[in-house]
């Protein structure tokens, strides 16, 4: 039979030929699905290079001299650290991951809009990540994750493999960028309209702007810091007439939108997670989805709050100050929405549950430091200190990563066809949950106290705080070893999950697990929201009429 | 076969030729929507060096500063004249098209490709005076040459990009890649090439009128 014979009905009756060996379909695939997955075992994978960077940099601040690793190698371990952590961790796996493995099933499509653009997204991704962790064997970089100038114009070689590495995975999250919105704006099931989308797809929806319109601008600035360090360019460095601070700028017009993208799409998981748990009907639906769009918009208006004390003009200052509190209304807004489904639901207690309830939380600690941040008074008092790298590492680790494992306990069955341990998954939560406030709640008072970050050494005074920080960053790395060891363990060991484990109503739950490689035999028509627990699922033309199934684990 | 086993899932059906036209057409709107936003991620590039290049005007003391010449406008607004000239054409070459009228398609497409070339070689001739006559360069001329080259080096390797495409896309109608109805690549590549010609306006505006 030719390939031509199964294409009725446009795109939607579109299927590629599912391609044989073991390569085309594992290695270099065109299957959404698998991409999404070679994303996630990447990220993974640079995860744990990353986070054995950032034990290293406990380690060191056991002891107020440090003696661990000496002061320059300090620098560079940070520096790749935070690198790693924001290009090759949390975008890659929320939104070429996550991404790419749900959001076609969701609209109910057979692929992305260009599949092929999708292989050569996902391939930059770890040629760049490789790049950037060799930039140890030159020298890496020493001016933290923000490489300003002049410092950044003054280090070793590896500088400008960073710059190199960073703009790869840049071209990467623009085109993945690119491919979203078209997927999302063409290609959703019939019936399917924007108001009937899973809050997943919204989140997607509003991040995807920011990685194809941010993303280009932290190129633009990448590219003059390679230009000025290889040719000598004069674009910041001020004794040849260029301006440091200009940099800044650039360099904070992507990377403060940037800050949405690596929270945006968990918020969409979370708006998925805690209804399905809750089994209530998401509380304003329509809100959280316009509120990520409002924070995703605002998001380009405020990347100035950074600078402050960088010699802002006073009368800039005000409106960055005033436009940063207005986005705290659309966070709110989610987290009072999530808040309201959880008020009287029939709440199940799984492991995705409580990293998504334990994200809910420590997330909103992390917003409410950040508003306080975005005062100019308190922020001139802070800037460069232990608070800063409490505020976003509350966002980051208590908000993206916690979100990032709710959707892995949750979503792990629809990827593999096993669920993921249980006992294992309430050790990993608890274990980190503790080791998280641990290591990271002592940096707000360190801050407060005067600590400044990037430091290798500290006055005796701040030991103890700094001790409990360290130790407490031992019991995360276990709670994220067992996490490890339960996905290993569950893909050989785990319980069949079978089509719907958690009962779940979005369409990606009314397939089976794993999904065929065409998604789904009909593309089903779609008659209304995926959140009404008491109605029937809103489809018609499923292949197979999956009936919800009960909680497969947990729940009191 | 994979694609068998689902026969009777409803995925085969007879083809026929209104169907696999259909194909063509959503994928076509597609292609457009995707390139559109390419060259909205493009533009976001001119636009953060335009801003770095009037941030760092606006805060050094003059302009042009001290020490170099105005830019010469004459020239480069002949040369403007030239690229909005191969703007015009372009635009025939594709109308032309769709109204099946092959000869002056060809005609106006050689005419673009030869303006678009006399365009660079135009912006050579400007570098060339430059660098040669009044000593100013990429990297030794402060925020002005650094500026300067970079904007305009970036849109004359887009130019010069654009050439190159515009010959492969001709080459590949003689050949008879498109058809009447189907030609997306040439809708793609006059997108881009008006795409050009538009950072041309903002360049121009941004170096050497104010």
């Amino acid at each position: 039979m030719s390939v031509a014979e199964v294409h009725p009905g446009g795109i939607a009756g579109h299927i590629h030929p599912e391609p044989q060996g073991f390569v085309r379909r594992y290695i270099f695939s065109i299957d959404h699905k698998i991409i999404g997955i070679q994303y996630l075992i990447t990220g993974f994978v640079f995860f744990i290079l990353a986070g054995l960077l950032a034990e290293v940099i406990r380690t060191q601040l056991l002891h107020a001299n440090g003696g661990f690793v000496s002061n320059d190698t300090y620098n560079e371990v940070y520096s790749v650290h935070g690198s790693a952590m924001v290009w090759l961790v949390i975008i890659p796996l929320i939104t070429g991951g996550f991404g790419n493995v749900l959001m076609p099933l969701m609209i109910g499509a057979r692929d992305v809009a260009f599949p092929w653009l999708n292989l050569l997204s996902f391939w930059i991704f770890p040629v760049a990540g490789l790049m950037l962790f060799s930039s140890f064997l030159m020298g890496a970089p020493v001016a933290g994750w923000t490489e300003y100038p002049p410092m950044s114009l003054q280090s070793g070689p590896g500088t400008s493999m960073w710059c190199a590495a960073i703009f790869l995975v840049g071209v990467s999250s623009t085109l993945t960028g690119i491919n979203f919105v078209v997927t999302m704006f063409k290609m959703r099931a019939p019936g399917m309209t924007f108001t009937r989308m899973p809050l997943f797809c919204w989140a997607q929806l509003a991040t995807a702007p920011l990685l194809m319109i941010a993303t280009t601008a932290l190129a633009a600035a990448l590219a003059a810091l390679f230009m000025e360090r290889q040719f000598g360019v004069p674009f910041f460095d001020p004794t040849k007439g260029g301006s440091p601070v200009m940099w800044q700028h650039m360099f904070w017009f992507y990377s403060h939108p940037a800050v949405y993208i690596m929270i945006l799409p968990v918020f969409g998981m979370i708006s998925e997670i805690i209804p399905t748990f809750a089994r209530k009907p998401i509380f304003g639906y329509k809100m959280i989805a316009f509120s990520s769009m409002a924070i995703a918009l605002a998001g380009f208006m405020v990347w100035a709050h950074h600078m402050f004390t960088s010699g802002l003009a006073p009368y800039l200052q005000l409106p960055f100050m005033i436009l940063t509190f207005t986005i705290a209304i659309p966070t709110g807004v989610k987290i009072f929405s999530w808040t309201a489904t959880l008020w009287g639901g029939k709440i199940h207690y799984t492991t995705s549950m409580l990293f998504a309830v334990g994200f809910v939380a420590l997330f909103t600690l992390g917003g409410i430091t950040g508003v306080l941040l975005a005062a100019v008074p308190f922020d001139l008092h802070v800037h460069g200190t232990y608070f800063i790298v409490a505020h976003f590492h509350y966002v980051l680790v208590g908000g993206s990563l916690m979100g990032l494992f709710a959707g892995m306990y949750f979503w792990f069955p629809k990827m593999s066809g096993r669920l993921l341990n249980e006992t294992l998954g309430k050790w990993h939560f608890w274990l980190f949950f503790f080791g998280f406030n641990g290591t990271f709640l002592p940096q707000h008072w360190l801050g407060m106290l005067g600590m400044p970050r990037r430091v290798p050494i500290y006055d005796p005074q701040f030991q103890f705080w700094n001790d409990v920080s360290s130790i407490s960053s031992y019991v995360m790395a276990v709670a994220i070893l067992i996490f490890f060891v339960n996905v290993l363990y569950s893909l050989r060991n785990g319980k069949k999950a079978g089509a719907n484990p958690w009962g779940a109503r979005t369409l990606e739950w009314q397939i089976p697990s794993p999904p065929h490689y065409y998604n789904f035999k009909n593309i089903p028509t779609v008659y209304g929201l995926p959140y009404d627990f008491s109605q029937p699922l809103p489809y018609k033309g499923l292949d197979e009429e999956l009936t919800d199934s009960p909680i497969a684990v947990g729940g009191h | 076969m994979a694609v068998a086993s689902v026969s009777h899932g409803g995925l085969v059906s007879d083809a026929h030729h209104g169907e696999v036209d259909q194909l063509y057409v959503e994928t076509r709107e597609l292609r457009l929507q995707g390139f559109m936003l390419f060259l909205v991620s493009d533009l976001v590039l001119f636009s953060s060096f335009i801003f770095a290049y009037l941030y760092m005007r606006s805060s050094g003391q003059g302009w042009p500063p001290p020490g170099i010449n105005r830019l010469d406008v004459a020239f480069a607004a002949v040369n403007s004249v030239i690229l909005f000239g191969s703007g015009a054409t372009m635009h025939y070459a594709l109308e032309n098209w769709k109204h099946g009228n092959f000869g002056k398609y060809s005609g106006f497409m050689v005419a673009t490709i030869i303006l678009g070339a006399l365009f660079l070689g135009g912006q050579a001739y400007e570098y060339t005076n430059l660098i040669v006559h009044d000593h100013v360069t990429w990297g030794g001329s402060g925020i002005f040459g650094a500026s300067f080259f970079t904007l305009t080096g970036m849109h004359g390797f887009h130019v010069t990009v654009g050439v190159i495409y515009l010959t492969i896309l001709l080459l590949q109608s003689i050949h008879g890649t498109y058809t009447k109805e189907k030609f997306f690549g040439l809708t793609a590549g006059t997108l881009y090439w008006h795409f050009v010609d538009v950072i041309w306006v903002a360049l121009f505006s941004i170096f050497y009128l104010i």
